[in-house]
C-alpha cells in the first residue's frame, strides 16, 4: 500500500474531472460542486466507458456514454435510461482513499491514504511531467527518491513525485510564499530540472 | 480458434464510390484492394488471390476456405431509395464494441445531443429482442426513442420508432422511421472491417427517402454522429467487447446487446471479445 500525490489541490476546483494515476491505476479524479474531491477506477461498470470523460452535476459524477450518474459514496444515484428505477446498490464505482494535504491531492492504491508531512505555508506552484524515471528525477535534484523533494540548491521550491513508470514521472511543485518574480523564477528552475533529468534519461 | 471462426465471413475493404487501389489490413492481413468501377480485386501480401464481390456499395472479401453466405438487406434495391455509402472511419476499439454501439440508444441525449437525443427525454421505453433461429439473426423491434432531429430530412423533434437486425457478426442494420414516407423505414447500416481485434474501420450505410438533401449533406450528417461514436468507442475499457456477464453491468435498456452478446459467444465469434473476466 502506497500513497500517491495525484495533483495540486487548486487544479481541481468545484466541478472539474480529470484523469490521473497513482501506482499503475488509471483513475478518475473530480470534485463536486461542495468542495469534496472523489478518486475511482476509470472505467463505468456499466459499458466501461473512462470516468475522466465523464461531467459534474452538483455532487455526482455523471458517465459520458449513457448519463449514469454516481454519488460521492461511489454508489450508482441515477440511470437517465431509467429514470424511474431506484439503481441496486450493487452497481458501484471502485473508490480509493483520498486526502487533501499541503496543497496537494494523495491517493492510496490500497487501504487509506497517508500522506507525508506538509511544510507549512507551503504554495501551489505548479504540476509538470519529466520524461524520466523518478530516481533521475531525484538525481537531477541532487537527491535520492522520497515522497518529498526539499531541492538543496533552491531551498524554497519542494517536489512531491509521483511515478508513472520508467519513462514519465509526475512532479507537484510547492514553493515558499513568493512575491510574482520568485515565482517566474521558480518555474524557470522547474523547467531547468527537466531539463537537466531528461538529457540524463537520454 | 476465434481468428478462425471470423476468417470464413465476408468483410467489406474497400467502398466503390470511386475506382481506386486500396492498401488495407483484414484480421491482422495485408490486403491489396483494386476497384476499377467495374470489378474488383483482393490481393495478399503473398500474392494469394481472394474472392470480391461487390455488394451494398462495397467491396467484400473472404479470407477463409469456406464462407458462409453474406446477408442480403432487401431495401437496398427498392426503387426510389438514395443509397448513400458514407465512407471508412477508423476507430481504435474492437470491431464489436463498434457493432454494439451502434444498437444501443440509450446513449443518444449524451452523445448525440440535440440531434438523435436530448435530456430529459432519456427514457428507454420496453422494446422486443429475439434471435429469429430460421435465419439465425438478432431482431430488436418495437423500439421507440424521442429525437430533436432524426434524420436530415427530419423538419423537427420526432417520436421515433425502430427496429435492429444482426445478421452478422460484425455487421448491423436499423430501419428507422422515415420522416418523408410514414409507411416506409430508413435504413441505416454500418458494415465493420475488423482490421485487428482492437482496431477496427466502420463503414455506415444507408439506403433513404429523401429527395432534398444532397448527397455531400448526408454523408456529413452520417460522419458526424460516427465521429461522436468513436470518442466513446475510443475510451471503452478493456478494448475488447466482454462476453463474461460478470465484467459489465446491463439493465433493460441494454437487451439487445445482452442478445448480441450471447449470439456471438454461441455461434464462435470470438475474434474482439473478451471471454474471461479480467
Amino acid at each position: 500500500m502506497t500513497t500517491f500525490p495525484v495533483a495540486l489541490a487548486h487544479d481541481l476546483p468545484p466541478g472539474r474531472v480529470q484523469r490521473a494515476f497513482a501506482g499503475g491505476r488509471d483513475l478518475v479524479l473530480w470534485r463536486s460542486a461542495s468542495g469534496r474531491a472523489m478518486a475511482w477506477d476509470n472505467r463505468c461498470p456499466h459499458r466501461g466507458m473512462r470516468l475522466s470523460h465523464g461531467f459534474v452535476r452538483g455532487e455526482r459524477l455523471a458517465c459520458l456514454y449513457h448519463g449514469w450518474q454516481y454519488g460521492t459514496e461511489a454508489a450508482c444515484a441515477h440511470i437517465p435510461a431509467h429514470p424511474d428505477l431506484a439503481p441496486p446498490a450493487t452497481i458501484r464505482a471502485a473508490a480509493y482513499d483520498l486526502a487533501e494535504a499541503g496543497g496537494v491531492i494523495w491517493v492510496a492504491d490500497e487501504g487509506y491514504a497517508d500522506p507525508p508531512d506538509m511544510p507549512l505555508a507551503v504554495m501551489p506552484l505548479r504540476s509538470l511531467t519529466f520524461r524520466c524515471d523518478l530516481a533521475t528525477l531525484a538525481w537531477a535534484c541532487g537527491l535520492e527518491p522520497a515522497p518529498l523533494l526539499f531541492l538543496p540548491e533552491h531551498p524554497s521550491l519542494v517536489i512531491a513525485p509521483n511515478p508513472l513508470g520508467p519513462d514519465r514521472t509526475e512532479a507537484h511543485v510547492l514553493t515558499a510564499p513568493l512575491h510574482a518574480a520568485d515565482r517566474i523564477a521558480a518555474i524557470h528552475q522547474t523547467e531547468a530540472l527537466r531539463r537537466l533529468a531528461e538529457e540524463a534519461a537520454g | 480458434m476465434s481468428r478462425e471462426h471470423a476468417l470464413d465471413d465476408w468483410y467489406p475493404v474497400a467502398d466503390t464510390v470511386l475506382p481506386q487501389i486500396r492498401a488495407t489490413r483484414l484480421l491482422d492481413t495485408d490486403l491489396s484492394v483494386a476497384w476499377d468501377g467495374e470489378t474488383a480485386s483482393v490481393t495478399g501480401p503473398d500474392g494469394t488471390a481472394y474472392p470480391a464481390e461487390i455488394r451494398f456499395d462495397h467491396v467484400w472479401t473472404c479470407l477463409g476456405p469456406a464462407p458462409r453466405p453474406l446477408f442480403g438487406i432487401e431495401e437496398a434495391d427498392q426503387p426510389g431509395r438514395r443509397r448513400v455509402p458514407c465512407g471508412g472511419v477508423r476507430v481504435r476499439c474492437s470491431p464489436l464494441r463498434a457493432v454494439e454501439n451502434f444498437l444501443d440508444i440509450a446513449h443518444f441525449p449524451y452523445v448525440h445531443t440535440g440531434i438523435l437525443g436530448a435530456e430529459p427525454h432519456t427514457e428507454v421505453f420496453p422494446y422486443e429482442v429475439k434471435i429469429r433461429e430460421e435465419v439465425d439473426e438478432v431482431w430488436a423491434t418495437k423500439v421507440s426513442f424521442y429525437q430533436p432531429q432524426a434524420a436530415k430530412s427530419a423538419g423537427g423533434a420526432t417520436d421515433i420508432r425502430y427496429e435492429y437486425r444482426v445478421p452478422h457478426p460484425m455487421a448491423a442494420v436499423l430501419y428507422k422511421t422515415c420522416p418523408p414516407r410514414p409507411s416506409e423505414w430508413d435504413v441505416i447500416a454500418i458494415f465493420v472491417q475488423p482490421v485487428s481485434e482492437t482496431v477496427c474501420i466502420a463503414w455506415p450505410w444507408m439506403a433513404l427517402f429523401d429527395d432534398t438533401s444532397s448527397q455531400a449533406e448526408l454523408v456529413q450528417f452520417q460522419q458526424e454522429i460516427f465521429l461522436q461514436d468513436r470518442s466513446i468507442l475510443e475510451n471503452q475499457i478493456p478494448a475488447g467487447l466482454p462476453l463474461d456477464p460478470r465484467m459489465e453491468i446491463p439493465t433493460r435498456a441494454d437487451l439487445t446487446s445482452v442478445a448480441y452478446r450471447r449470439w456471438l459467444k454461441r455461434r464462435g465469434a470470438l475474434y474482439g471479445a473478451l471471454t474471461e473476466a479480467e
